[in-house]
């Protein structure tokens, strides 16, 4: 007997202590680990998607141009004067505004506070939101006034043979 | 029964590093940095198989209680 208890460990002769409750060490050490080592791949697999819409953006798939769309002729529209159209798909309403003899800027016209259709007014050089008096600058599309907090998603446009062509949605900035 | 906690402690700077990184890479998207994005992107990946070393190396470091090997 006293031999036995000095060897330290000594060797287990009872049956008792290999019985395990149900659940005993639900979150031991090596439990804790694996959970952690769970998540690190839970976080790897969750920025997958992220690093795969950079490398589609890199690879210039997220610029994508629609066909050129004839907005009006230059002789059509006065200085100052507004044109609404629809670009790219017949459901973004759009608007063209002459600025200068030779500046045209136009906006996706859906006002970014609750897509109210944007208007140009000419007295006040301004676009108006008519549901709740959101104001934007009318050269970068830029809110000034009201409630929208973002501006106008723009569109490029490109003069050509007397006509006035959509080109392409600005990229939009956040 | 001495335990080992050094695997507790780098799988949590692992975890940790994995959070920093996953929020840099949603800035830098929206920066339009969409190369930083991809870098920040493979960094958070090759974390995992760092992770997995680690629980591997560590799982059986101190803990042993004489007759559960």
């Amino acid at each position: 007997m006293n031999d036995r208890n000095n060897k330290i460990p000594f060797d287990e002769d009872n049956y008792t202590h290999n019985i395990n409750r149900n659940n005993e060490r639900l979150l031991d050490r090596r439990g804790f680990m694996k959970t952690l080592a769970g998540a690190a791949g839970v976080f790897a697999v969750s920025t997958l998607p992220w690093g795969a819409v950079a490398a589609k953006e890199l690879l210039g798939l997220g610029d994508k141009e629609y066909p050129h769309q004839k907005i009006a002729d230059v002789k059509d529209i006065a200085v100052g004067d507004s044109v609404k159209f629809h670009f790219p798909s017949e459901h973004d309403s759009a608007i063209l505004i002459r600025l200068s003899e030779n500046k045209y800027v136009a906006y996706q016209n859906a006002c970014t506070h609750l897509r109210c259709p944007v208007y140009w007014v000419k007295e006040e050089k301004e676009m108006i939101c008519p549901c709740h008096h959101g104001k934007f600058d009318a050269s970068t599309g830029v809110p000034t006034a009201g409630p929208p907090r973002r501006p106008l998603p723009g569109i490029e446009v490109k003069v050509e043979g007397g006509a006035i062509f959509a080109v392409r949605v600005k990229r939009y900035e956040a | 029964m001495k335990r080992s906690y050094l695997g507790v402690l780098a799988l949590s700077a692992v975890l940790m590093l994995n959070i920093v990184f996953t929020q840099m890479v949603v800035h830098q998207y929206y920066y339009e940095n969409y190369a930083i994005t991809i870098l920040y992107a493979c960094v958070n990946i090759l974390l995992f198989p760092i992770a997995i070393l680690i629980y591997k190396k560590e799982k059986n470091r101190g803990g042993g209680n004489g007759y559960e090997k």
